[in-house]
């Protein structure tokens, strides 16, 4: 096999497929990245047998063939390189020789055989959604992950493909975030799946803003075809909980609120919340909201905002981090805080179908 | 759900009610089931594991709560989704079970033996100023005597004391945070902290308490750091007006190698003094105790132990378990005879202990008809000095006393001419058999 391409090309092809590659690893042809040379590209794939990648780039292929290179050692090379004209040269031993300009590096590889061929999808189960779409709705919804290993089933992104649209929820127990993206769905593609959290990530970095993404499920393997590269995942087993459940019933007052103006002051009362206690109390008073934090021994800190607000007066206290979580991800200029009372959890919405359900902390009086 | 679980279940929901709101009750807890209760844990069914995600996220704290209103103690709460399948439900409350477990040590009942309650303690004389000391710490902490000291000799009820605080505040109220540990323990955790570099943790965990109680804390002496460590402590428990209480084997005055200012600091509550008991306090704590393991004896075998085993109550604890055990796995009859053959390790032990100088050299000077006087005198006429020599080679082996302190008992004499006698009696009992079977003797008749 042997190639030339830019540096730049290379550098791109490489960055999408090797954060899959896992660092610690039993089995060495892990931490490599297979090339497969042929028609003016290069398919670059990874895996570390529950997430796969598969992307390419162009390049002026001299002989085809294919090989395995270590993942990380290649990115690392191909960053420092000086020019900008890359030659790749592997011989019968896969032996990798790597010319540009002055510089030449020897590294050796494992043959293509040995690597973990990507599941294939048979009878599975299609939907196309517009690559925005989707990525607005995991950016919306990713953070509420539960990282907490014991609940398994919350350790993903639940996508349920039903009556004509795609949900999207996320819930760690304490906090839940949801999205509905309009879509046409045939009953018979109808479909509930967990998507671990490495896939969603990496999903998230490959989504652009153009185009769409075909959605392939089968045999407790999910794929995601942007076109050009490809995201292949192992679906976590088990049903996701009864997340409707969750959602509170009507709100007794709504506040509307600039995001970003919210977000500012949240981040800034929030320096004084206590790490132990770690609560932010929101004061609603007619057409205002004091946003305070206090730790004993520390200190205090107070910000007042004016708000469209008619209801009546009462307090209810946050965890800061978990309140701005959706404010960082989300666009809309404006936010619905809905209320019931202090012990009942607050929901926040914009215009468009998106949901976060948040439980209070109690306040200490 | 039996009716058991259904009551239960129904004075637990009043009891969580006003600590969750209604929309709340309603959502999560009305579809809960009771589905067993034990002696430890209480099992709750869920239509689906949303219920018990959300539940435990969210409203662990008023579920345990209520159960602490409505059973008067903490159990351990699983839950039993519908949905899941029985084996990820076992490794779930497994990984649960062993982060409670983990939990639960630092803070409530950890090390409190349930048997040392102020019911338990038998009141005499020796131990009334402690024992009400003790009472009124546990009635009102930080209140009344801080720090409280008790000291006494092994086996006279400093532990128990300490531990029926412990447990008289925890059953008083049940979030009081109780650290009971010996002085020893605290020394380990310190030296680990700093290995570990996790002091703001071990000062954190020590400095929350409500109620300290550190046993033998005479183990302090001479680990300076330590003592620095827990003189802050101390001082922030006791500015926090929070309850010390500390035990110790002498006054505190008397441990050496502590620093003055932790000495002081011990002296500025209440010191309360722990007796040997009297013999009527230790005819009632044998009645007690036998009582308590459920075992008959004669009103003479309860008298005879009394009489006989003065120093220490463990050992008396021990000798009647011992006589009693005897009792029934012989069958035979207890005499007298019988009881002092079975205890005599033990009743030698005790006669040692209580042998006195004075005793010895009474007996010597009987023995060998000289006069008592002569034991101290100056004079050293063979007939008086081999009488005084045997005595204080006695007093070597029968008492505690030093070199030093037998050589003043006998007349203000030298250690070296007390060491010169233990010598010299030591080898005419190797050379003369008459000598040896004098001294032997002599040596019998003091600890019968």
């Amino acid at each position: 096999m042997k190639f030339s391409a830019t540096k730049e090309k290379l550098l791109e092809g490489l960055q999408q497929v090797q954060n899959v590659v896992s660092t610690r690893t039993t089995l060495p042809i892990l931490s490599n990245v297979l090339l497969q040379a042929s028609d003016g590209a290069v398919h670059l794939t990874t895996t570390d047998l529950d997430v796969g990648v598969r992307g390419s780039f162009e390049a002026d292929v001299e002989k085809e063939g294919a090989t395995t290179l270590p993942a990380r050692r290649l990115f690392n090379i191909v960053r420092e390189l000086p020019a900008s004209e890359i030659q790749i040269d592997v011989d019968g031993k896969n032996a990798a020789s790597i010319r540009s300009g002055q510089s030449f590096f020897k590294i050796l590889g494992l043959p293509e055989e040995e690597f973990p061929p990507l599941p294939k999808f048979e009878d599975a189960k299609v939907v196309t959604i517009r690559q925005k779409d989707l990525r607005d709705g995991l950016k919306k919804t990713s953070y509420a992950i539960s990282t907490d290993e014991t609940r398994y089933v919350l350790n993903g992104l639940l996508f349920s493909f039903k009556e004509n649209k795609l949900t999207l929820v996320a819930t760690d127990g304490r906090r839940l975030a949801m999205v509905d993206i309009e879509l046409e769905i045939p009953r018979s593609q109808e479909t509930d799946i967990i998507v671990p959290t490495k896939a969603v990530t990496e999903l998230q970095r490959l989504l652009t803003d153009d185009g769409d993404v075909k959605v392939s499920v089968a045999n407790g393997q999910i794929a995601f075809d942007l076109n050009k590269t490809l995201l292949v995942s192992k679906l976590i087993e088990g049903n996701y909980p009864n997340y409707k459940q969750v959602i509170p019933g009507e709100a007794k007052e709504r506040v509307t609120l600039e995001r970003e103006t919210f977000l500012n002051s949240l981040r800034r009362v929030s320096l004084l919340a206590s790490e132990k206690s770690n609560s932010i109390k929101l004061s609603f008073g007619k057409n205002n909201i004091d946003i305070t934090a206090n730790t004993p021994e520390v200190g205090e800190a107070k910000e007042s905002l004016a708000v469209q607000y008619k209801g009546r007066d009462f307090s209810i206290a946050f965890n800061p981090e978990f309140m701005m979580a959706p404010l960082r991800n989300l666009t809309e200029d404006e936010v619905f805080l809905d209320l019931i009372d202090e012990m009942s959890p607050g929901v926040l919405k914009i215009q468009t179908p998106f949901l976060y359900v948040l439980m209070p902390m109690r306040i200490s009086s | 759900m039996d009716e058991k679980c259904t009551q239960l279940w129904q004075k637990l929901s009043a009891a969580l009610k006003p600590h969750v709101s209604a929309d709340t009750f309603k959502r999560w807890f009305s579809a809960v089931e009771l589905a067993g209760v034990t002696a430890k844990t209480l099992s709750f069914r869920v239509p689906n594991n949303i219920y018990q995600y959300w539940i435990e996220s969210n409203h662990m704290a008023a579920l345990e709560g209520a159960v602490l209103t409505a059973l008067g103690e903490p159990r351990e709460i699983k839950f039993i989704s519908s949905e899941t399948p029985v084996e990820t439900n076992a490794a779930i409350s497994a990984v649960k079970e062993s982060e409670s477990s983990r939990d639960a040590k630092p803070s409530s009942s950890f090390g409190l033996n349930p048997r040392n309650t102020f019911e338990s303690f038998v009141i005499g004389p020796n131990n009334e100023i402690a024992h009400a000391a003790s009472l009124a710490v546990a009635q009102a902490p930080a209140r009344t005597y801080n720090p409280l000291f008790i000291y006494g000799g092994v086996g006279l009820g400093k532990t128990h004391l300490m531990q029926a605080i412990g447990q008289y505040v925890i059953a008083k109220k049940k979030n009081t945070k109780v650290i009971y540990l010996s002085s020893e323990l605290f020394i380990n955790e310190f030296i680990d902290a700093i290995q570990h570099n996790n002091l703001v943790k071990f000062r954190k965990r020590y400095r929350q308490a409500d109620l300290l109680c550190i046993d033998d804390i005479q183990f302090l002496a001479g680990k300076e750091r330590s003592q620095e460590e827990f003189f802050h402590t101390f001082n922030t428990l006791f500015d926090g007006h929070k309850q010390i209480v500390l035990s110790c084997d002498r006054p505190a005055s008397e441990i050496a190698n502590l620093e003055h200012r932790l000495v002081s600091r011990f002296e500025w509550g209440l010191t309360a003094e722990l007796q040997p008991p009297a013999i009527e306090t230790r005819l009632a704590i044998l009645r007690k105790k036998a009582r308590g393991m459920q075992i008959k004896l004669p009103d003479e075998i309860f008298e005879f132990l009394a009489n006989r085993i003065r120093s220490n109550v463990r050992r008396l604890e021990g000798a009647l378990m011992r006589v009693a055990s005897f009792a029934s796995l012989s069958g035979k009859e207890l005499t007298r005879e019988v009881i002092e053959h079975l205890l005599k390790d033990i009743l030698q032990e005790e006669a040692r202990t209580s042998i006195t100088i004075e005793q010895i050299q009474r007996k010597v000077a009987e023995h060998f008809d000289v006069r008592l006087a002569d034991m101290t005198s100056k004079r050293r006429p063979a007939s008086i000095a081999f009488p005084r020599q045997v005595a204080m080679y006695l007093a070597r082996e029968l008492t505690k006393s030093s070199l030093n302190e037998i050589g003043d008992a006998f007349g203000g004499r030298d250690h070296g001419t007390v060491l010169h006698a233990c010598k010299l009696v030591k080898r005419r009992m190797t050379e003369q058999d008459n000598i040896r079977q004098t001294i032997s003797f002599i040596d019998s008749s003091l600890q019968r």
